[in-house]
This record gives structure tokens, sequence and C-alpha cells, in this order.
């Protein structure tokens, strides 16, 4: 009975610990690199970005996601990436225009993604 | 993480309370949440293992949720014997020394003749063999024979009247008419096969006959010769 009680709290402890590690791991990494990604957009808006900006951000990335997929779904790792590689090569083109509006579905996919993991109704159902 | 942990609790009692509104039936030898384990865990495990898209820590944590689950309704059943019944259900007395309770019965979605052929698996052929039958949580039947039931179970019994109706195929095992029945029926206090919850007749005349919500008696008719 003992032993049974003690896996009970110990599991619950893992469980726990895990979860509020993965919900902050997560969040504070989406977190940073957002803000990685919002400064190359100002360069970007300014006209001042470079491929070697891109390369930067997108080194950075792949660091932090080959972490992040302990925790999160390959898939929603997958997006990011492209969209990243997409921006990189207008940043290569020199073409702001096209860069711009991807560099704002990375920054929207660092904002969503950490969403998914927080506790509410409608991650649970 | 976290969100697993509550997702796989809502399908453990979601699962957990279908079973237990399915019945005994539906389990087989197994405690109800056993079932409802055996039947997430599968899953849980070959999920992650099988889509590489999914962090194989989901499952990991799945399964500990799972474990911490059944860990929990193990004490829970320990400790509080009312949590016990809601969660396992608890053993129906099925048939008695008045004979059989249909009110069990149809509360554990069984009929006469499931439990007619639930006893013969356990090696009981006769219904006044038996005091007692229980029908366990876990869906499995047990009885308790009378002292003599080796004595009383000379030849097959066959169901005559199975909750008033009559089996055309028995009867006419029997070679005796439907009318032939219906008059000792009446002779039994009972004025058609509707009145009847069950009556079995063996090759030797003997016949069992229990009446809708009243005792059953057991009483021989006078045959010539053994029937079968």
């Amino acid at each position: 009975m003992i032993r049974t009680i003690a896996s009970i709290f110990i599991t619950l402890a893992l469980i726990f610990g895990l979860s509020f590690f993965e919900i902050n791991y997560v969040q504070e990494t989406f977190r940073d690199f957002r803000a990685t990604v919002e400064t190359l957009r100002h360069k970007a808006e300014a006209g001042t970005a470079t491929y070697q900006d891109g390369i930067t951000v997108q080194r950075y990335w792949r660091k932090k996601r080959d972490v992040l997929h302990v925790w999160v779904p390959h898939n929603s790792l997958q997006e990011v990436d492209y969209q990243l590689d997409e921006t990189v090569g207008f940043l290569y083109t020199g073409d702001y225009a096209a860069a711009l509006p991807k560099i704002e579905v990375v920054i929207g996919l660092a904002e969503n993604i950490p969403q998914l993991y927080t506790f509410h109704l409608g991650n649970i159902f | 993480m976290g969100l697993i942990f509550i997702r796989t609790i809502v399908i453990f009692i979601t699962l957990l309370v279908i079973m237990r509104l399915m019945g005994k039936r539906q389990i087989g030898e197994m405690q109800p949440y056993e079932l409802v384990i055996t039947l997430i865990i599968a899953d849980l495990a070959c999920i992650p293992m099988a889509d590489t898209s999914i962090p194989l820590l989901y499952g990991v944590i799945a399964i500990l949720t799972v474990y911490f689950l059944h860990q929990l309704v193990c004490v829970v059943g320990l400790k509080f014997s009312t949590a016990k019944t809601i969660l396992s259900g608890s053993p129906s007395v099925v048939l008695n020394k008045n004979g059989v309770n249909d009110t069990e019965l149809k509360k554990n979605n069984l009929n006469v003749s499931d439990l007619i052929e639930s006893l013969r698996t356990e090696g009981y052929f006769s219904l006044d063999a038996v005091d007692y039958a229980l029908y366990e949580a876990e869906g499995t039947f047990s009885a308790l024979p009378k002292k003599n039931y080796d004595s009383l179970q000379t030849s097959l019994p066959v169901i005559l009247i199975d909750e008033g109706k009559f089996d055309k195929r028995n009867l006419e095992r029997t070679g005796r008419t439907k009318e032939y029945f219906l008059r000792i029926l009446k002779e039994h206090g009972a004025d058609d096969e509707k009145n009847v919850l069950v009556m079995t007749v063996d090759g030797n005349g003997k016949i069992y006959l229990q009446k809708r919500k009243g005792k059953y008696t057991v009483f021989h008719l006078n045959w010539e010769k053994k029937l079968w």
C-alpha cells in the first residue's frame, strides 16, 4: 500500500515536473526566437537586412530546434523551418517585399506554437 | 505534457463510464478499469512509436498517466468500498434458493438462456442443482451447488418456456403438444405461458418451473420412457 501511494506521488511529481519544464522551456525558447526574428523584421523594413542576417537567425533556430523536437510535434517545427528557409532565400535576392510576409509568418508561428501548450479548455478538447 | 496528462485522464474516465454503463457482459474476466487500461495502453504505445512526427515523450507521459490512474484506482478501491463498487461494480445474485432472479438478470443485460448457458459452462446443467449463482463484477459466473447436485442432473434439461415464450424446437423434441404443457401449467397455477419466467424439462420428465415473481417448483411427469 505504501509503495502504491509512493508510486502515485512519484508519477505525479514526474508528470507535473516535466509539464512545467516543458511549458517554460517552449515558451522561453520561442520568446527568444521571436525577438531574434523581430530584429530581422526591423532590418528588413529598413532595407538593411542581409543574407548573412538571415543565416544567423536560421542557425540560431536550428540549434534551438534540435532540443525542441523533444517537446514539440515535429510538423510544427518543420513549418517554421520551411518559412525561415524561404525568408533566407528572399533575403539572398534582396527581395524585401517578399521576405517581410514570410518573416511575419515566422513571428506568428513563434507566437502561436507555445500557445498550444498552455492549459486552457481549447487545448484540452 | 500537462495537456496530455489531462487528456489521458478525460479519455480514461470516459471509457470507464462507458464500460460501466455497457455492463459486465462486455468485460470478460477483467475489472472495468483494467479493460480500459488494456484498450488505451496499446494505442498509447503504438502511435508515438509509429508516427515519427510525435515526440516519443508524449507516449511516455500518457503511459505514465495511465499507470498513475491505475495505482490511484487500486488505492481508492482498497480504502473506500463504495468507490470500488462505483468503479468496478459488484457481484449480482442472479439465482438464489427461490430460483432465478429476473430483476438482477435484466440489470446485467442477461436473459434466462444466458444464465443457463453460463451455468452449463460451470458444469451445472440443471437450474435446481444450484443454490446460488453469482454474476461477478468482472463478468464471470460463480455457482454454489446443492450438496447432492450430481443426483439432480441425471438428464440434460432443455428450455421449454423462456420468459413467456415456448421454444418450438425443444417442444418438438419432447414429442408433446403445446396444449399438453399448458394443461400442466394450469395444474400448477399458471394461466398460460406468459406467466412463466422459465420452464425446463429433462429427458426423464423432470420439470423446473418458475413463474414470474415466484418461487420455482420441481416436479416429475409420468412419462413412459426416457426421452433423451
